[in-house]
C-alpha cells in the first residue's frame, strides 16, 4: 500500500542542499526520498494496529455494512477508503444491523449498533419471538472480546508465524489425505454448535470422508443424552413459564440465561405481577431446591437447601408424595425403583410442594438442573407426566436427531493412536476436559493438531497450529436460538486480525469455496421455503428466518427408559461434595480475558476478579475458617487448593466453586485470578463430585475483592418486600414502611418540575432477578472504565449501576434466608444533596429533572459523593482510561494511552472521563438527546412539544430480560413509567431525606404457600431486627 | 545578660489578693529586652540545626508526596468510596482548628485584658499562622484536578465559570483565606515595635536592613503608638470574630450535609471548643520545651501562666466531652435508624478504633488537669498535651471519615486504610509546621517585648498605697 513517489535524479554535487546527508549523498537519504512519510511517521504503532490500518479497517467496515453490499466481501485492495464514504453512512450517525451471538445454549438474537463502521453496542432483537429486546451480560460484554488487544493476530505453526497460504495448504493437504483414506485419522472437535451451516458441513464431510471423527464437546452443557433417552432421540424439552402457576426447580438455575438458554426470565416475570392476581389471575409460585444460592433461588417463594448429590433423593421424595397422592401408576413404578438414601427432607416441605403441584395440575412445571444426571431428570419428567404438565406447560421440540461422538470417544480414539490430525474448532479442551481423560497428554501424541480460537489459551499453547478465530461480529454465520429459529450472524467489520471462522475452515475441508456469505446463503437455500434474494435480504434485515423453529414434538416420557434411568441413580453419601458452577463472570472460562466481565460482580457473592470455594456458614465454623481461608479439596487423584468464601444459604457438607478461573501464563488479565477447579472434574462427575476430602490449609488468608461486603439491611427498609396476602390487604404496604420517617415538608420553595419532559425510572424488585445484564450494558454504553482487583479492593469500582444483594431472614436461620437484589444507580433527586455542595457548579439540575454532571467543570472535590446518601457517584482516582491498570501508581512514568482497538470500542456519544473528575449515571442522556433531536426534526414547523418523542430506552432498561426497569417521561400520565410509579407497590428509597428521587422502586411480593413450613417467615425481609 | 539594674520601687507586703507577677524575679524592662533579643542575636544553638534538618526533611518528603499525588492522581491516597474524604480533610480540620487557640489566646484574651496571656500570645499567634499554612495545603491539593483550582474563586472569565455560593466548600475558601490574611496581619502588627528593637540593636548591616524593612520605619513616637494601639485593637476584634466564624464555616462542611454523623446543629460549637482545646494543647507542647531550651525565658513564661493555659484546656476538653455525650444522646433520642446506626457503627464498625482512641483520650487525659499537681508538673503537662492533640486528630478522623464509612445503605459501607503517601503527607505538614516555627524562634522576637514591659511592676500607674 505504500506509495512510492518518483523523484528527479539528484545532482552529484548540489549547490543547494537540505541536509548534510543530501550533500554527501548518503544511502539513507536517497532511500528516504521516495517515501511519502518518514519511518517515524509511518510506523507509530505499538500494538499492531496503526493509524493507517485503522482507517483502512474503518473504510472496509463501512463498505461492508448495509444489506445491499453485505455480499461484497471483496479483497482488501479494492476497498473504498473511508475518505470517500459510502452513501448510506453519515459520519457520527449510528447504523443498526441484526445479527446473533452464538452461545452453547443457542443464539442470542441481537441488534448491533455500529458507529462509523465499528460495532460498539449490542442490544436484543425485539423482532425475534424469544427475545423481548433484551440481552444477557455476556452478550453485552462480547463487544470487548472483539476489540481485545490481546487477541492473537497471526497464524502460527510450531510457534513460528506463517501465512494464510500455509494454512490453506495444510487444509488442502488434509482434504487430499482424507479423500484418499476416507477420513481415517481425521478428527474435528467443535463446541455445542447450533449453526445449520456447520451442521451442513458436518453432513458433507461425513459423506465425503466416512471415517472422519466428528466430536462435539462443551465444558458445561445440558445433559442432552438424558433427553434423548427419556423423551426420544433429538427431542428437547421446552418450558412455558408464561403458563405455569407452580414451579419446582430441582437445582435448576433457569432464570440465568447462560445456563438454561435465553428467554425464560421474561415469561417467568410476566407471571410475577401481583396486580394480575387481583384480577383472579394467579401469581406464580416458585419452589427451589439447590445447594447454593442461584439467582433462581433468590426469586424463590420457598427454598430448601439440598446438596447437589441429594437432589435425586429430593426428587424421589417429591415424586413419591405425588405418586401417593395421585395414585399415578407410572410414577409409582418409577419411584419404586429409586434408591433411597439416608437423607431425609422435612415431610411437611415435601408434602406441601406435592399438594401445590397437584392442585396446579397441568399448570405446573418441575424442572431439574440441565446438567443433572439422567436419574434426576427422569423423576422430574415423571412428576410432570403424572400431573399432566407434559404437553401443557412442558412441551418439546424435535431437533435433528444425531449421534455425535463425545470427548470421551475422541480420547479413546487418541489413546488407540487412531487420530492423526485433530482440528479443534471450538472450546479449550486442554483446560476443560475431565481429568480422567488425560486429554493434554493424548493431544501431545497426535501428529498434527490445529486450534482455532479467539484467544491464546491452554489448548492453543500445545497444538501445532494456532489459528486466530474471527469474532462473531466479524464473520458470516448462522445459529439457531433455543427454539430452533435460525438467526443470521453478520459481520459488522472485517476481521481485525485476520481471524477465520469455523465455517471457513470447514468449507475448505469440504472443498467448498467460500465467498462472503455464500456458505450461509447456501444453507439458507436448503432450509428456507423461499430461497430468493428478497427472502435472504429479509433474513438479514430481521436477523432471523421466521418459521424456521424446530417443529413441536409430543413430549412423552419413555417409561422403560425412565425406570432404568432412575435405577442407575446413586445415593448421596455423607462426605463433602464439590459442585462445579458456571461462573456469572467468565462462563466456563471463555470470557476470562474480558475485563468488563471480570469486574462484574458475581450474582450472589459479589466477588470480582476471582472465584472461591463457597462454604456454608456452618461448615466454615466446623472447618475453622473465615472468608479467604485456604482449603484443600481432594477427590480421586487430584486436588485443589483454593480460598473459601462463606456463602449464606449454602447447603452444608457441600462446596461450590465456579469454573474457568485460575488460568496461568496466558495474559495479564487472567493472571492471579481465582482457582482452577477443572482438575477436580472427571467424566462421571461433571456437575458435582461426591466424596471430596476437605482439609484446612494453614496459609495466609487470601484477599477477595467484593463490591458489597455488608449484606444485612440492619433493619433499614431499603429493599422492601411483603407477601401476596399482605399486598391484597394493603397494596400500599411498601410506602407505609416509611413509618415515622415520612418525608417532611420543605421549608424552602422548591422547583416544581412539572413542565415538558420529566424523566423518571421505576425498578420492579419483584421481577428483577439480579442478572447483571444492566450493569454490563451500562458499562458498554457509557464507556465506564475497568479498574482492576486492587482498586476494587480499595472500594474504587466505577460501575454506574450496582446491584445490591440483600440477605434477610426473619428468624436469623439459614433455612429461611431470602435474597433480594436491588439495582442502585443515581437516583436523580429533584432536590439533590450533591448539587448544593459542589463549589464549582459542576453538578446541576436540568429542567427535565436530570441531575447533570459537567465533567469540564468538575475539579474533583468529591464533596458531592460524600453527600450522596446512595453513594452512587464514582470518582476517577487515577487515569483509568489512559494508564495500564498495573501502572496506575507510576504517575507520569506509566505508559500512556489506550490501545487503538479499545478506543474503537468506545461509544462516541459519551465522553471518556479523565482522572480527577466525578461521574455517575446520567439516565443515558445521550439517548435522551438523540430522541429529542429526532422529535424536533420530525416536528418540522409544527409544535415540538406536541410531537411524539421517538421511542427509546436507557441502556440498562433495554438489556433487562425481565423488563423490571421502566424509564420515561413521568409528566405524561400515559407513559409506562407513570403507570409503574402509580402502582401501589411503589416507594422511594430513603424518602425521609426529602431529596425526591426520580428513581422509585416497586416492592417485591412473595407468594408463600401457607401450608409450607416457615411460610410465615417468607417475604419478611423487613420484619427483621431494627438497629 | 544578667543585667540586674533595677528601677523598681519596693513593694510593700503583698496582699493575698495580688495577682501573681507576669515576670518573675522582679526583672526590669532592659532585662526583658535582653532576654528576648538574645535568642535572635545569640549564636545559633546546635539543637536548632538538628531540629530544622529533621523537620525540613519531613517537609521536603511531604512536598514530594504532594507533587507525586498531583501528577499521578488522588488515588495514591487511601481515600475511596465511601471515604471520599479521609486524611486530607481530617488533617485540614485538625490544623485549621489548632490555629484557633492562637487567635483565641492573643485576641480574645487581649480584648478581655487577660494579662497572663501576654507572654504566650506571640508564640500562639505564630502557631496560628503556621497551622493555617499547613491547613491550607490540603484544600488546595486534595482535589482531583488541582490545575483548575481557580474555579473556586469568583474570577470573571470567558468560560462562564462562576462558583456555587451555596456550597460550604466555597465558604471554606473565603473563611480560610480571610483567616490567614487577618491572623498574619495581627501577628505581624504585634511584632512591629519589637522588630524595631531588633533593628536598633543590630550589629550587622544586613540585619539592620532586614529588620529595618520589617519594622516599617517604626520610631516609637507617641503618635505612632496611638495609631498602633487602635489598629491593634481593631485587628484583635476582627480576629476574635474570625475565631468563631471560621470554625463555624468549617463545621458547616459537615453540618449542612445529609450524612448521619455530620448532619447536626451542634457542629459549630463542637468544632469551636475542640479547636481551642487542641490549640491550648499545642501552645503547651511548644512553650514547655522552649522554656527548657532557653533558660532566660523561665522568668517570662511562668508556671502560673502555663497552668492557666492548662485550665483553659481543661474547660474546653470538658465542653468537647459534653458534645460527645450529647451526640450519642441525640442519636438515640432521634429514634432514627440511620442516626442510631451511624453512631453504633462508629464504635463497632470497621474504623471503630479511631473513635475509641479519640474518646478514651479526650474524655480522660484532660480531666487530669483538675489536679494542681498535674497542672504544675511541666514535663507531665508536656506529655499530656501531646496526647490531647493525638486525641483531637483521632476526633477529626472520627467525625470526617467514620461517619462516611457507615451512612445510609449498608451495601455501600466501606473501610479506610491510609497509604504511605497519606502518612508521609501528614508528617510533611508536621514538618512544615515545625520548620516554620523553628525559623520563627530564630529570626523573630518570640515574645511581645513591648507588651511585657508594660506589665512589669512599676511601669503602670499604681493606685493606692500612697501613690
Amino acid at each position: 500500500m505504500k506509495k512510492i513517489f518518483p523523484h528527479p535524479p539528484r545532482e552529484s554535487n548540489p549547490t543547494l542542499w537540505r541536509s548534510l546527508e543530501e550533500r554527501e549523498g548518503s544511502a539513507s537519504f536517497t532511500e528516504g526520498l521516495g517515501r511519502e512519510f518518514s519511518d517515524a511517521a509511518a510506523g507509530r504503532d505499538q500494538d499492531g494496529l496503526s493509524r493507517r490500518d485503522f482507517v483502512r479497517l474503518m473504510g472496509a467496515a463501512t463498505a461492508l455494512t448495509g444489506v445491499g453490499l453485505t455480499g461484497c466481501r471483496r479483497p482488501e485492495a479494492h476497498l473504498v477508503p473511508f475518505a470517500k464514504s459510502a452513501e448510506w453512512t453519515v459520519p457520527g450517525k449510528f447504523l443498526y444491523y441484526a445479527s446473533a451471538m452464538p452461545t452453547p445454549t443457542g443464539a442470542i438474537p441481537v441488534i448491533v449498533t455500529t458507529s462509523d463502521g465499528r460495532p460498539t453496542k449490542i442490544e436484543g432483537n425485539p423482532l425475534h419471538p424469544l427475545s423481548n429486546g433484551s440481552t444477557d451480560a455476556f452478550a453485552q460484554a462480547s463487544v470487548l472480546n472483539l476489540y481485545d488487544p490481546q487477541r492473537p493476530r497471526e497464524i502460527t505453526h510450531d510457534s513460528l508465524k506463517v501465512g494464510r497460504g500455509d494454512l490453506d495448504n495444510l487444509l488442502a493437504k488434509i482434504r487430499a489425505t482424507a479423500g484418499a483414506n476416507g477420513g481415517e485419522g481425521l478428527a474435528i472437535l467443535v463446541g455445542r454448535e447450533h449453526s445449520p451451516t456447520v451442521e451442513r458441513f458436518r453432513t458433507a464431510l461425513t459423506q465425503q470422508f466416512p471415517k472422519i471423527l466428528w466430536v462435539q464437546d462443551e465444558a458445561i452443557a445440558p445433559n442432552d443424552a438424558a433427553f434423548d433417552t427419556l423423551l426420544g432421540a433429538g427431542v428437547r424439552p421446552a418450558y412455558d413459564f408464561n403458563k405455569a402457576d407452580v414451579i419446582l426447580s430441582i437445582g435448576s438455575d433457569f432464570l440465568n440465561p447462560a445456563d438454561a438458554g435465553f428467554g425464560f426470565a421474561n415469561g417467568f416475570a410476566k407471571r410475577r405481577d401481583p396486580n394480575a392476581s387481583m384480577n383472579k389471575e394467579s401469581m406464580n409460585r416458585l419452589y427451589v431446591a439447590e445447594n447454593h444460592f442461584s439467582i433462581t433461588g433468590g426469586m424463590a417463594d420457598h427454598r430448601i437447601r439440598a446438596r447437589a448429590s441429594e437432589l435425586g433423593d429430593f426428587a424421589a421424595a417429591v415424586a413419591k408424595a405425588v405418586a401417593a397422592k395421585t395414585g399415578d401408576a407410572n410414577l409409582k413404578a418409577l419411584v419404586a425403583t429409586a434408591k433411597t438414601g439416608t437423607v431425609s427432607f422435612d415431610p411437611a416441605w415435601i408434602n406441601g410442594v406435592a399438594d401445590d403441584l397437584i392442585a396446579a395440575k397441568g399448570k405446573g412445571i418441575v424442572i431439574a438442573g440441565s446438567g443433572l444426571p439422567v436419574s434426576v431428570q427422569a423423576l422430574a419428567f415423571g412428576i410432570n407426566a403424572a400431573l399432566g404438565n407434559l404437553g401443557a406447560t412442558v412441551t418439546a421440540r424435535q431437533t435433528s436427531a444425531k449421534t455425535i461422538a463425545s470427548l470421551a470417544d475422541l480420547s479413546a480414539a487418541m489413546k488407540a493412536g487412531a487420530v492423526q490430525t485433530l482440528l479443534i474448532l471450538g472450546g479449550n479442551p486442554v483446560h476443560t476436559a475431565p481429568v480422567d481423560l488425560d486429554f493434554p497428554n493424548l493431544l501431545a501424541r497426535v501428529p498434527e493438531t490445529l486450534h482455532l480460537s479467539l484467544f491464546t489459551d491452554e489448548t492453543s499453547k500445545v497444538t501445532h497450529w494456532q489459528v486466530p478465530a474471527a469474532h462473531y461480529l466479524e464473520s458470516w454465520g448462522d445459529a439457531r436460538s433455543l427454539d430452533g429459529t435460525v438467526c443470521a450472524v453478520q459481520p459488522m467489520i472485517l476481521p481485525l486480525w485476520n481471524g477465520l471462522s469455523t465455517i471457513e475452515i470447514l468449507a475448505a475441508l469440504a472443498g467448498e469455496k467460500v465467498d462472503g456469505p455464500s456458505a450461509v446463503r447456501a444453507t439458507f437455500a436448503s432450509y428456507s421455503k423461499d430461497p430468493s434474494d428478497a427472502a435472504w435480504n429479509t433474513f438479514l434485515k430481521n436477523g432471523f428466518a421466521a418459521g424456521s423453529a424446530f417443529p413441536a414434538a409430543t413430549p412423552s416420557l419413555n417409561q422403560t427408559a425412565a425406570v432404568s434411568a432412575v435405577q442407575s441413580g446413586s445415593v448421596a453419601n455423607d462426605g463433602f461434595e464439590a459442585v462445579f458452577l458456571r461462573s456469572s463472570s467468565v462462563d466456563d472460562g471463555r470470557y476470562a480475558n474480558n475485563s468488563w466481565l471480570q469486574e462484574t460482580p458475581d450474582f450472589v457473592t459479589k466477588l470480582v476478579w476471582d472465584n472461591a470455594v463457597l462454604v456454608s456458614p456452618a461448615d466454615a465454623k466446623a472447618l475453622g475458617i473465615e472468608d479467604g481461608g485456604w482449603l484443600k479439596l481432594t477427590a480421586g487423584g487430584s486436588s485443589l487448593e483454593a480460598a473459601a468464601l462463606i456463602a449464606p444459604g449454602h447447603a452444608d457438607k457441600s462446596l461450590s466453586i465456579a469454573l474457568g478461573y485460575g488460568r496461568k501464563g496466558l495474559s495479564h488479565v487472567m493472571e492471579k485470578v481465582g482457582f482452577d477447579a477443572y482438575p477436580l472434574r472427571d467424566s462421571s462427575a461433571l456437575c458435582f463430585r461426591s466424596g471430596v476430602k476437605v482439609e484446612r490449609l494453614p496459609k495466609d488468608y487470601y484477599v477477595f475483592a467484593r463490591t458489597q461486603e455488608h449484606e444485612n439491611m440492619e433493619g433499614r427498609n431499603i429493599a422492601r418486600e411483603g407477601t401476596l396476602e399482605q399486598f391484597k390487604e394493603e397494596p400500599g404496604f411498601a410506602a407505609e414502611m416509611d413509618g415515622e420517617l415520612t418525608p417532611p415538608k420543605s421549608l424552602y420553595p422548591t422547583p416544581s418540575y412539572d413542565q415538558g419532559l420529566q424523566w423518571g425510572m421505576s425498578i420492579d424488585l419483584n421481577s428483577c432477578i439480579g442478572c447483571n445484564a444492566c450493569l454490563v450494558a451500562c458499562r458498554s454504553e457509557n464507556n465506564v472504565p475497568v479498574v482492576g482487583k486492587s482498586q476494587v479492593l480499595k472500594g474504587r469500582d466505577m460501575a454506574w449501576i450496582r446491584i445490591d444483594r440483600w440477605f434477610a431472614s426473619a428468624d436469623h436461620k439459614e433455612e429461611n434466608l431470602e435474597m433480594i437484589p436491588m439495582a442502585v444507580m443515581c437516583q436523580q433527586c429533584e432536590i439533590a444533596p450533591c448539587e448544593a455542595v459542589c463549589p464549582a457548579n459542576a453538578t446541576v439540575h436540568s429542567e427535565e429533572g436530570l441531575n447533570l454532571m459537567a465533567y469540564n467543570r468538575c475539579i474533583g472535590t468529591r464533596y458531592c459523593a460524600n453527600n450522596c446518601p446512595w453513594k452512587v457517584r464514582r470518582f476517577n482516582w487515577f487515569d483509568y482510561n489512559e494508564r495500564p491498570l498495573d501502572e496506575l501508581y507510576f504517575g507520569p512514568l506509566a505508559h500512556k494511552g489506550m490501545a487503538d482497538s479499545l478506543k474503537m470500542s468506545k461509544n462516541p456519544n459519551v465522553t471518556v472521563r479523565m482522572r480527577g473528575v466525578m461521574e455517575k449515571c446520567t439516565f443515558c442522556i445521550q439517548r435522551i438527546e438523540e430522541a429529542k433531536i429526532g422529535r424536533s426534526v420530525a416536528a418540522g414547523a409544527s409544535d415540538v412539544e406536541k410531537t411524539l418523542l421517538p421511542a427509546f430506552k436507557t441502556a440498562c432498561q433495554q438489556a433487562c430480560p425481565s423488563e423490571s426497569i421502566v424509564f420515561g417521561n413521568i409528566n405524561d400520565p400515559k407513559s409506562r413509567v407513570s403507570k409503574a410509579k402509580a402502582d401501589p407497590r411503589t416507594y422511594s428509597s430513603l424518602a425521609y431525606l426529602n431529596t425526591r428521587p426520580r428513581v422509585s422502586y416497586m416492592a417485591r411480593v412473595r407468594n408463600p404457600n401457607p401450608a409450607m413450613p416457615g411460610a410465615s417467615l417468607v417475604g419478611a425481609a423487613n420484619r427483621g431486627e431494627h438497629a | 545578660m544578667s543585667a540586674s539594674t533595677s528601677n523598681e520601687t519596693v513593694t510593700p507586703d503583698l496582699s493575698a489578693i495580688a495577682r501573681p507577677p507576669q515576670v518573675l524575679n522582679n526583672r526590669g524592662p532592659l532585662w526583658v529586652t535582653d532576654a528576648v533579643c538574645s535568642i535572635v542575636e545569640g549564636k545559633t544553638p546546635l539543637w536548632w540545626y538538628a531540629a530544622i534538618s529533621i523537620s525540613g526533611t519531613f517537609a521536603a518528603i511531604g512536598g514530594a508526596c504532594i507533587l507525586y499525588m498531583i501528577i499521578t492522581g488522588v488515588g495514591v491516597w487511601g481515600s475511596n468510596s465511601p471515604a471520599f474524604w479521609a486524611w486530607d480533610i481530617t488533617n485540614f480540620i485538625f490544623w485549621v482548628s489548632m490555629a484557633h487557640a492562637g487567635s483565641f489566646i492573643s485576641a480574645v484574651l487581649f480584648l478581655t485584658r487577660q494579662r497572663w496571656s501576654l507572654s504566650v500570645s506571640r508564640a500562639a499567634e505564630a502557631m496560628t499562622v503556621f497551622a493555617i499554612v499547613c491547613a491550607g495545603v490540603y484544600p488546595a491539593i486534595h482535589i482531583g484536578r488541582v490545575w483548575f483550582v481557580w474555579f473556586l474563586f469568583p474570577v470573571p472569565n470567558n468560560y462562564g465559570m462562576w462558583p456555587n455560593f451555596s456550597s460550604p466548600l466555597l465558604w471554606d475558601v473565603f473563611a480560610v483565606t480571610s483567616y490567614l490574611t487577618v491572623s498574619s496581619l495581627f501577628w505581624f502588627a504585634g511584632m512591629i515595635p519589637d522588630l524595631a528593637v531588633l533593628r536598633d540593636r543590630a550589629t550587622t548591616k544586613i540585619r539592620k536592613f532586614c529588620y529595618g524593612v520589617a519594622s516599617l520605619g517604626w520610631l516609637g513616637t507617641a503618635r505612632q503608638w496611638r495609631h498602633y494601639e487602635s489598629m491593634y485593637v481593631v485587628l484583635a476584634g476582627l480576629t476574635s470574630v474570625l475565631v468563631v466564624t471560621v470554625t463555624t464555616i468549617v463545621a458547616s462542611d459537615c453540618a449542612t450535609s445529609v450524612i448521619p454523623g455530620w448532619h447536626a446543629t451542634i457542629f459549630p460549637f463542637y468544632f469551636m471548643v475542640g479547636a481551642v482545646y487542641s490549640g491550648c494543647a499545642t501552645v503547651l507542647t511548644l512553650l514547655i520545651p522552649l522554656r527548657a531550651l532557653y533558660p532566660q525565658l523561665k522568668d517570662l513564661i511562668t508556671p502560673a501562666q502555663l497552668e492557666k493555659v492548662a485550665m483553659l484546656l481543661l474547660m474546653m476538653a470538658s465542653c468537647v466531652g459534653y458534645v460527645y455525650v450529647y451526640e450519642l444522646f441525640c442519636a438515640w433520642y432521634s429514634g432514627n435508624a440511620f442516626e442510631r446506626g451511624a453512631f453504633w457503627e462508629r464504635f463497632h464498625g470497621t474504623a471503630a478504633w479511631y473513635a475509641i482512641t479519640c474518646l478514651s483520650i479526650n474524655l480522660t487525659i484532660p480531666q487530669l488537669f483538675w489536679f494542681k499537681r498535674v497542672r504544675t508538673c511541666l514535663p507531665l503537662v508536656f506529655v499530656l498535651a501531646i496526647l490531647c492533640n493525638v486525641g483531637m486528630w483521632f476526633e477529626r478522623f472520627m467525625i470526617v471519615t467514620t461517619s462516611l464509612l457507615h451512612d445510609f445503605l449498608p451495601s455501600a459501607w466501606g473501610n479506610f486504610h491510609p497509604s504511605i503517601v497519606d502518612i508521609l503527607t501528614a508528617t510533611g505538614t508536621l514538618g512544615i509546621f515545625f520548620t516554620l516555627f523553628l525559623l520563627f524562634i530564630r529570626f523573630v522576637p518570640i515574645m511581645s517585648m513591648n507588651e511585657l514591659k508594660a506589665v512589669l511592676p512599676g511601669t503602670q500607674p499604681q493606685h493606692g498605697e500612697g501613690h
